[in-house]
């Protein structure tokens, strides 16, 4: 297959040209759902470079001294001293650095790729190894938004960056399918009528005028687009004036800015579109971070995959039958990243929200260690370590190996979390919708434990009993089934929603003590039931929030539902939250207020 | 010994499916998603025994088709002279919950390092499952870095190894069969993307299918070389119509009115990306085949729809899966 015989998507093969023209366009990020084609597309990229173009794939499974460079066992064996083997960024050299799935590569290789894609030249890599890193090579990525974010400061090191959320029409299908049938077996094939057209424009590309007035325009394009710094100006610059070169233009054309700056800016834009108007100035700035990816027009955001995630509201109709009703689930919002830093004790869980060293031999090898107090040996690093002493050690057959050659594994997972929805269904929360409001809020924590993939659970407290309604499940579906089917009427057992809570926190930290817990209390804090007949209901709350609050390794979050434009508010749930140490929002001021923040703050450990 | 599969009561949507991916390996798999003692991982396993055999490079432990994708041995090998090949049996190999990432992909040869002073790659289970399948019991209980790993090579059927100084490619096409119990947690939506065709699996209701099920698994627990023998016959009958299949494949055209009617079904379902369009036009062609029929017709179509669509319809997050319903009436409108 040829990459012009690629139906549609006229922008990712766009970057893809002026990167091969260009290589200061500064690499290009394809981001698309699944199967809209972007591994093929940069794959079939290789087609339009000369044969001579290293074009290096970095796999998911890189370690850190095969990406950066190492020691050559095999050299520094034979010869008795430390000879450097190179790594893979330094083979890219004039070439592509070609990375799928970039979102899921460990953030500490990423971040040595990407700060060598921002112009950094030179690189540490093991003591006494400084390599010269290539100018002119890019990096290409592919990422789907599904699977989670890459961090925006990475983001913006992308010079270019292509949404391919174009909805193919029938035509562009039956394209497709006709490629496919026939060719069953996918093969790259060299492009030379592309390749020869790059090659000319590459030629004109110094011939290209930029005066002043040509500044000027890119510097308002810009300027129309506010973004952070000013690579998107440099990019914006040389993509305008590679695409000038591709059209045959003597001079950047104001079409030639406008051709590119979609490409400059759809993942460096900060939002200033009406949704955020709430914030003010600096939050604007963060908010951009989390949902830079969906392209601005609200028309359009609706068919980026962005949109497959954040719930489109559903009809608020509900019916009052007596006591008891169901309430609809409110507008989901985007909550940020929640996350917990990363802590110093040893864990044996898997999941997505916190890294964590893990004890036992589980989990991704990270990097090698001169000391553990694990005796995990990392035979490799150990056998690199000697090699390069075994002629000065006399070795004859076997490897003469030293205890300061010893080399240790350290490993890393992601901690397994368990988010506690503890949540009020008592009459008072149906009161004025409130329940919807907090649906609403429960449902957009549920997206983001889904993306983090943290088992959760819940709890509803009402008439005179508290129910586990959700036992802890990585089924987030089912937590969403559940709740959209929550009751709400009769009185509010507050005290034994705490003692459920408890007992939950208590029974799973058994089974799996490395997990953590965080505890969301969904309620407007006024309790008028308690667990056992003649006992004040207030005592028994207190006593429970100093039991939960004792224990380690939890975290709580009121989200009080009381409406505070009532005069009569009683603030109950302050109480409640002080109480417990935990971290108080009203459900309104959720959608304001970042949930990320609180919880990030909590770390206790 | 494995239980035959012939002998499995009930069930036929799941052996088609597994049959269709013997057919045609480029369909990319099957999810199976089912309570627990439902004969899941027992067809799978069962499934091994039906494999045919398929040309290899001689002693290449990559299996490495000898027209197709090379390892880094094989196209060092080519160099200097013809390959030799010779005949394998497809198998399935499993996938263990707990396997570690250097058992998967491959590593550096630590005794070969050490005895010989030189590097050499030791293959992982991913070099075993090449042109094989490749079969993971809870699929989603699987670890994630585990799965960005898959994903990775599945994406194109190439493993890249650059790890402690070992530089590897091989051929990674992997035929991979999941089976999951949906209630104990969700599929990555990109992993899920990635199986060409999926089943959801229920108990029998029917109390002589009930019947006949314990009768079985009893003989066969009793005695099962006796009980395989029972069903021989059977089992030649099947592989033998498998082979048919596989050789009717490339002879079945796919029209172009073939096409459209699958371009506009997956169109009014709204389906993210190409892949399921492949997909059923894949299976589609399997199944004429696997039918021994000579040409592709709405039937085909339709039963194609129904193994390689349900799994890929858009849902908001938290929907429930399914909306067969919906696949339903698009099938009957576009396929009259």
């Amino acid at each position: 297959m040829k990459f012009s015989q690629f139906v549609g998507q006229d922008n990712a093969k766009l970057g893809v040209i002026l990167n091969a023209l260009e290589p200061r366009c500064g690499g290009l990020l394809l981001v698309g759902a699944k199967g809209s084609g972007k591994s093929t597309l940069i794959r079939l990229a290789r087609g339009i470079f000369p044969v001579i173009t290293p074009f290096v794939e970095i796999p998911l499974n890189i370690t850190e001294d095969s990406l950066l460079g190492g020691i050559d066992i095999e050299q520094s064996m034979r010869e008795g001293r430390r000879i450097f083997l190179q790594g893979l960024i330094p083979r890219a050299a004039g070439g592509i650095l070609f990375v799928d799935d970039i979102n899921l590569l460990p953030q500490e290789l990423l971040a040595p790729l990407m700060a060598f894609n921002g112009g950094g030249d030179e690189l540490q890599t093991c003591p006494g190894s400084v390599q010269q890193l290539p100018r002119d090579c890019c990096v290409m990525g592919t990422m789907n938004p599904e699977e989670g974010d890459i961090q925006p400061h990475y983001l913006d090191r992308f010079g270019l960056c292509a949404v391919m959320d174009e909805l193919p029409d029938c035509e562009k299908r039956l394209d497709v399918l006709r490629i496919f049938r026939e060719m069953p077996n996918f093969q790259v094939e060299s492009d030379p009528s592309l390749m020869a057209m790059v090659a000319t424009a590459k030629k004109h590309l110094p011939e290209v005028k930029v005066g002043t007035a040509e500044l000027e325009n890119i510097s308002a394009v810009a300027v129309r687009n506010p973004s952070h710094g000013h690579r998107g100006e440099l990019f914006l610059f040389y993509a305008a004036r590679a695409y000038a070169a591709l059209q045959g233009h003597d001079r950047i054309a104001q079409s030639d800015i406008e051709r590119v700056s979609e490409l400059v800016f759809v993942h460096r834009r900060l939002h200033t579109s009406e949704e955020h108007s709430d914030l003010p100035q600096d939050e604007k700035h963060r908010e951009s971070a989390t949902d830079q990816m969906s392209p601005p027009e609200p028309e359009k955001k609706a068919q980026s995959m962005d949109a497959d995630f954040s719930l489109k509201p559903r009809g608020s109709a509900v019916t009052a039958s007596g006591a008891e009703e169901t309430m609809s689930i409110g507008n989901p919002f985007q909550v940020r990243r929640l996350s917990f830093k990363k802590d110093r004790l040893k864990r044996h869980a898997a999941g997505k929200r916190s890294k964590t060293h893990s004890l036992g031999k589980g989990g991704r090898h990270v990097r090698s260690t001169m000391n553990s107090a694990e005796q995990d040996i990392a035979i490799d690093a150990t056998l690199r370590a000697c090699a390069p002493y075994q002629k000065s050690r006399g070795r004859e057959v076997k490897l003469i190996i030293e205890r300061d050659d010893w080399r240790f594994r350290q490993r890393e997972r992601k901690t397994g979390h368990l988010v506690i929805f503890a949540v009020d269904g008592s009459g008072s929360m149906g009161a004025r919708r409130r329940m919807v409001a907090a649906k609403g809020a429960i449902q957009s924590l549920l997206t983001d434990c889904y993306q983090k993939r943290d088992k959760v659970a819940m709890i509803v407290f009402r008439q005179d009993c508290a129910e586990l309604v959700l036992p802890p499940t990585s089924s987030v579906e089912l937590a969403s089934k559940r709740l959209s089917t929550l009751p709400v009427g009769g009185k509010t057992p507050l005290a034994a929603g705490l003692l459920e809570t408890f007992r939950l926190i208590k029974r799973f930290g058994v089974r799996h003590p490395e997990t953590r817990f965080l505890t969301v209390l969904i309620t407007d804090g006024k309790g008028n039931q308690s667990i056992t007949v003649d006992s004040d209901h207030r005592e028994e709350e207190q006593e429970l929030c100093k039991l939960l609050s004792a224990e380690p390794k939890c975290d709580f979050v009121v989200v009080d539902t009381e409406s505070k434009d009532n005069f009569i508010k009683t603030d109950m749930a302050v109480r409640l939250a002080e109480n417990l140490g935990a971290e108080y929002y009203t459900v309104e001021a959720l959608r304001a207020e970042l949930l990320s923040e609180l919880i990030q703050s909590k770390n206790r450990d | 010994m494995n239980f035959p599969f012939v002998a499995i009561v009930g069930q036929e949507e799941l052996k088609t499916a597994l049959m269709l991916n013997v057919v045609d390996p480029g369909i990319g798999g099957l999810l199976i998603a089912g309570e627990k003692g439902t004969a899941k991982s027992t067809a799978v396993r069962a499934l091994a025994d039906l494999l045919p055999e398929q040309t290899v490079v001689h002693e290449c432990r990559f299996y490495c088709d000898p027209e197709g994708e090379l390892c880094s041995l094989c196209r060092e090998r080519i160099e200097q002279s013809e390959l030799e090949t010779s005949r394998k049996k497809m198998k399935v190999v499993e996938l263990p919950l707990g396997i570690t990432e250097d058992r998967l992909i491959g590593t550096l040869d630590i005794e070969h390092a050490l005895k010989h002073g030189e590097k050499r790659f030791e293959p992982g289970l991913l070099a075993d499952a090449n042109r094989n399948f490749l079969y993971v019991d809870e699929v989603n209980l699987l670890e994630d870095h585990i799965i960005d790993l898959l994903l990775d090579s599945a994406a194109m059927g190439i493993n890249t190894v650059e790890r402690e100084g070992i530089s590897f490619t091989h051929p990674a096409r992997f035929i991979l069969v999941g089976s999951m119990n949906p209630e104990e947690g969700e599929l990555r939506p990109q992993l899920l993307d990635r199986f060409g065709l999926s089943v959801g699996v229920t108990g029998l209701h029917d109390k002589t299918q009930r019947m006949a099920v314990l009768q079985r698994k009893a003989a066969f627990d009793e005695n099962p070389a006796a009980f395989c023998a029972r069903w021989e016959n059977e089992q030649n009958a099947l592989r033998q119509r498998i082979v048919n299949a596989r050789d009717g494949l490339p002879h079945i055209e796919v029209t172009d009115p073939v096409l459209e009617k699958i371009v506009a079904i997956t169109a009014a379902m709204h389906l993210d990306g190409h892949r399921p369009d492949i997909v059923m036009m894949k299976a589609a062609r399997a199944l004429t085949a696997l039918r021994g029929q000579k040409s592709i017709g709405n039937q085909e179509i339709h039963d194609a729809a129904i193994f390689a669509l349900p799994h890929r319809q858009k849902r908001l997050p938290f929907e429930e899966r399914g909306g067969r319903d919906k696949l339903l009436k698009v099938l009957e409108d576009c396929l009259g």
